[in-house]
């Protein structure tokens, strides 16, 4: 990889010299977050898929650390540390090593060792612009470098949310959707569970225990959890509470009386999923799939049709930009706007740069509240490949 | 190489089971030196060394081929290695050293059934505790690979040496994964297996490794034990 070599490190440094220059002039003080970073943090906020490619180890005194595998989660960290109110704005930028086990082996692509400089801005309530400023700013620094040929993929997962809200199906219903967004498999099961049979769960529930939970009193449905528990000499362990047990409970029983989403919804939502192509033509496309909805276009596609006018008045052609709303499914602690910069000479499984929207990880990372988060970070090592014309 | 390795379990019931079975058939397995040390011979096959070795590093020396044959666990040949197929020729199952490797619930969490039930529950979990369900197990590969396989994703393992089924009572994890063989264990610390939550019948198997070094002498070798084992 490229680091590994003295030559292509001071390449790297004068490289990542320039970008730093462009992130600090646009107001992002420059940080260097730990390395070494609590392994609990990153494990509970990231899922087990990325934790499978983090190097996870045990130091003498018995604490589990890791190495950073990106620098988004150690920034939150930093921050917090710094601000006794998280949800103060700040905007930082860094420029240093991250860290990923590669299960098919390391290679120049895919290096287990590489660089990242990039930018972070917390607490701006303004969504949009500070959204379309973030892509921006990683475009001029890209640019600065002498990267000429480039496109920008972007995704959205608030208008996945609009959409479902559209279609008006139980709050539940959205949540579980949302939630196997990223796992294409799950979500078109979890689909096809809707339309076809939502109270299967619920029927292998005995009616007893059915009968005494009350909808919209979680104190008294807990109560008749633990006296059916009790009946049956079943001890609770652990750590989920009986009332947790018992909101889910009534909602997996709400599913029983359920009648199964209509075609016409579920037709509407897959044909969202299906929407690609360039970022103008894909509002217009999403606007006429929801007109005809009882919830109406509402917010959401007004936010994606200003962020497009402010990427464009901040000099990003439009016509570079797609988007496709599948995108970002891979990439569990986004919340909103998803992007990529994509290199020709590289390929769409290199990107050269990314980021996007992650409203719910200040929490995770320890805050007291979500703290409205939009970022973007530049693979340097790629970059150079890009600029060298793919060879690395 | 002249000689064929074969690497036996060094303590314990499966020691003993492989040896009684061996004796069985004809192939009587004896230490050489000292009663505690861990090389042995068997009877009217001289070109043989007996290793006597852990249980799981039998599996990694079959894994880089440093013995030739060895009886191991499936469970832990498969934690071992994701290749296992390739790597190794699973030449006979034993019929002793029975486990299976289960994911196992809480009894009380009588909104979880199946694998598809957990992820259900995962999701209002995070939202109340603010992370993953952790799983305590000492299979992280195992788990990681069958869960991957569901599609389900919302969990965080936590590794468990010893006494695994204590976790949830503990407060250390809400899941585990781990072996049973009657469920007996897992009832006593008030746990229950998912309808589909048996990842692997596992018991101890003899198994060749592919890439040890093997000559057509010890080709005929490994045949001879394995025409003694099957009859």
């Amino acid at each position: 990889m490229a680091a590994e070599s003295a030559q292509q490190f001071a390449r790297l440094e004068a490289q990542a010299q320039v970008v730093m220059s462009v992130f600090t002039k646009a107001g992002h003080e420059s940080v260097a977050p730990a390395v070494i970073q609590p392994a609990g943090v990153f494990l509970d906020c990231i899922g087990e898929s990325l934790r499978a490619r983090t190097y996870v180890f045990t130091d003498p005194d018995g604490a589990e650390l890791c190495l950073r595998p990106d620098l988004t989660v150690p920034a939150c960290r930093l921050h917090i540390a710094r601000q006794s109110d998280p949800a103060t704005p700040a905007k930082y930028c860094y420029n240093g090593p991250a860290f990923r086990f590669q299960p098919q082996g390391a290679d120049a692509a895919h290096p287990r060792e590489f660089r990242q400089a990039g930018i972070e801005r917390f607490g701006d309530k303004e969504a949009e612009r500070a959204e379309a400023e973030t892509i921006a700013l990683i475009v001029k620094a890209l640019s600065a470098a002498g990267l000429q040929d480039w496109t920008l993929q972007t995704g959205d997962l608030g208008l996945f949310r609009a959409v479902l809200n559209a279609v008006q199906i139980p709050k539940r219903w959205q949540k579980r959707l949302s939630d196997a967004f990223w796992r294409p498999d799950a979500f078109r099961a979890e689909l096809k569970r809707l339309t076809t049979a939502p109270g299967a769960a619920a029927k292998a529930l005995p009616a007893d225990l059915i009968a005494g939970l009350k909808p919209h009193d979680i104190a008294a449905s807990a109560l008749a959890v633990q006296a059916y528990l009790e009946r049956n000499k079943i001890e609770i362990i652990g750590t989920r509470t009986l009332e947790e047990m018992a909101e889910h409970l009534i909602e997996v029983a709400a599913d029983m009386l359920a009648t199964p989403l209509d075609a016409k919804s579920a037709a509407l939502i897959e044909s969202y999923v299906a929407v690609r192509g360039p970022a103008k033509t894909a509002g217009v496309e999403i606007g006429r799939l929801l007109a005809g909805t009882k919830g109406g276009t509402g917010a959401a596609l007004d936010a994606y049709d200003r962020r497009l006018a402010l990427l464009a008045n901040a000099g990003v052609p439009l016509d570079r930009v797609s988007f496709s709303a599948e995108f970002g499914r891979s990439l569990e602690y986004y919340t909103g706007l998803v992007f990529e910069v994509l290199a020709p000479a590289l390929g769409a499984q290199s990107p050269v740069a990314g980021g996007g929207r992650y409203d719910g990880l200040m929490r995770a990372a320890g805050a007291n509240a979500d703290v409205p988060a939009v970022g973007g970070a530049i693979h340097t090592e790629r970059l150079l490949a890009a600029l060298d014309g793919g060879r690395s | 190489m002249t000689r064929l390795t074969l690497a036996i379990p060094s303590k314990g019931r499966l020691m003993e089971q492989t040896t009684e079975m061996f004796a069985a058939k004809g192939l009587v397995v004896s230490k050489v030196g000292h009663a505690r040390g861990y090389r042995g011979e068997i009877a009217g096959l001289p070109q043989v060394d007996v290793a006597y070795v852990s249980s799981s590093e039998i599996a990694a020396a079959l894994k880089s081929g440093s013995v030739h044959m060895g009886i191991t666990g499936e469970d832990l040949v498969r934690e071992s290695m994701s290749d296992a197929d390739q790597r190794l020729q699973f030449l006979k199952k034993l019929g002793f050293g029975f486990a299976d490797v289960v994911v196992a619930v809480p009894a009380w969490w009588i909104d979880v059934a199946t694998v598809a039930d957990l992820e259900a529950a995962s999701l209002p979990f995070r939202r109340v505790h603010g992370r993953y369900p952790r799983v305590a197990t000492k299979y992280m590969n195992i788990t990681r690979r069958f869960f991957a396989c569901k599609g389900f994703g919302d969990y965080r393992i936590v590794e468990s040496l010893g006494a695994t089924e204590g976790t949830c009572s503990s407060g250390t994890a809400e899941l585990i994964v781990d072996i049973t063989t009657t469920g007996e264990t897992l009832r006593a610390n008030g746990l229950k297996i998912l309808d589909d939550g048996i990842i692997l019948k596992s018991e101890a198997n003899l198994l060749a490794s592919n890439v040890a070094a093997w000559t057509p002498r010890l080709d005929a070798v490994r045949a001879e034990i394995l025409s003694r084992m099957q009859s």
